[in-house]
């Protein structure tokens, strides 16, 4: 008798309070009708087995799904899921990064500082990727159970039923011309590179001295002071560079449009890089005179190779950079 | 080898077991006496599917229930409805297609294997 109780109780507890007393009383009903007359323990243990799981039995009577996401859902989570997680953990990424720059007072060595980063980046991916996964899930979960049409045919990305109109939608990408998510990434590394060199660039660029054992930060080469007057353009630059990258890690290939707007950032940023280094104040005075014994040239000779070869090589860069873009956008 | 084809029969009887139930109901039937009545006419049923698969119908108007008191343990009757009766005669039809047709398709796959 007392394992009918029990059953029963289990059967019950996964129901809604409104259904329970009814299907508790036919349940009760139908097993003792199933028992012979005079019964044992065995005998009621045979026919709860009939009955099986009450798990099973209350999720036939609830009439709601034994999974979270059903076959309906499960393609347009997944896709989803995969499109979110890295760029939401790329985002997150950059601003813990920049939010660490901004706190940094300086007194700390660079490479525990770096180090530090690497460590808290791993724990903000690891974070934000469960973040992401728990609501992604718990959003589909419950439309799962809120969607009462009971079509089973699974969603395509736009919501609605396939047709082969959806297939319109999707772009063609031959291999040559897709971008890489490692490409968008990578470019998104170089920004935050060329970054922190520029707001750090009296404790990173400049003579190391080393002593066999530690190396040391001696003479930096740049003023930093003079590098910063021009701070407001190269956040300006800094955002559009994270800006282009989005768009190129959306759009999936190279466009005409793409390659003018990278056309356009790449003269954008030789422009500064130029006006910069032309500026006669940029490097240190110690620096130029450690660099003119070193290499016993005169200060104008070194200027010259500096100041000149700087700007050839950014703009050789910014040519090759932004006709690759154009070839790759006319590929078909 | 075996498994699959269990799995595989399964399958196909679960189409089944809603008309099954329902010719069944055209009495009034209570959950224990309609397993009695199904197994007697060798259709085997899991019961933890029967007993929802009543409930099911029962919200889907297709059988109304009442519960008897008068005996010694209180039962839950079920009894087809008229919307119920013509659903089941629809199906009926249907079955009788479905079994025509499949008979066609196998018995057409003997004649070639004799062939």
């Amino acid at each position: 008798m007392k394992l009918i109780d029990i059953y029963i109780q289990e059967v019950i507890r996964r129901l809604p309070e409104k259904m329970r007393t009814d299907i508790a009383l036919e349940l009760r009903s139908t097993i003792e009708d199933m028992l012979p007359s005079n019964y044992m323990e065995e005998d009621v243990k045979h026919v709860l087995n009939q009955l099986g799981s009450p798990a099973v039995l209350a999720s036939g009577y609830k009439d709601q799904p034994m999974h979270l996401i059903g076959p309906r859902y499960f393609d347009v989570y997944l896709s989803l899921l995969k499109m979110i997680l890295p760029i939401a953990a790329v985002i997150s990424l950059i601003t813990m990064i920049a939010q660490n720059f901004i706190g940094y007072n300086g007194d700390e060595a660079i490479l525990y500082v770096v180090l530090s980063i690497i460590g808290k980046g791993i724990g903000v991916i690891i974070e934000v990727g469960i973040q992401v996964f728990f609501w992604l899930t718990a959003t589909f979960a419950i439309i799962e159970r809120l969607d009462k049409d009971k079509e089973q045919q699974p969603l395509t990305a736009s919501l609605g039923k396939w047709t082969a109109d959806d297939l319109k939608n999707i772009a063609y990408i031959p291999k040559k011309k897709a971008i890489s998510k490692f490409e968008v990434f990578g470019s998104l590394m170089w920004t935050a590179i060329w970054a922190t060199f520029y707001f750090y660039a009296d404790k990173l660029l400049g003579v190391y001295k080393g002593d066999g054992e530690r190396l040391d930060f001696v003479i930096p080469a740049l003023n930093q002071d003079v590098l910063l007057q021009y701070w407001p353009i190269i956040v300006i630059i800094i955002g559009l560079e994270i800006a282009f990258a989005i768009y190129k890690l959306l759009k999936e290939q190279w466009t005409k449009r793409m390659a003018i707007g990278n056309t356009v950032l790449q003269i954008i940023t030789t422009i500064v890089f130029i006006v910069i280094l032309k500026n006669p104040n940029l490097m240190s005075e110690a620096f130029i005179e450690y660099m003119t014994t070193a290499f016993t040239i005169t200060k104008e000779q070194f200027n010259m190779w500096v100041v000149g070869g700087g700007i050839s090589i950014f703009i050789i860069g910014a040519i090759v950079n932004a006709y690759d873009g154009f070839k790759k956008s006319k590929i078909r | 080898m075996s498994k699959l084809l269990d799995s595989l029969t399964t399958e196909l009887r679960r189409g089944t077991l809603t008309l099954a139930v329902l010719s069944q109901l055209r009495t009034p039937q209570y959950g224990y006496s309609l397993v009695q009545l199904l197994e007697k006419s060798g259709i085997s049923i899991d019961q933890s599917t029967l007993y929802p698969l009543l409930r099911r119908i029962e919200k889907q108007e297709l059988v109304s229930s009442s519960w008897d008191t008068s005996e010694s343990r209180p039962r839950k009757y079920y009894v087809l409805s008229e919307y119920g009766l013509e659903i089941l005669s629809q199906l009926e039809k249907e079955w009788m297609n479905i079994s025509n047709e499949l008979n066609t398709l196998l018995r057409g796959d003997d004649e070639d294997e004799v062939n």
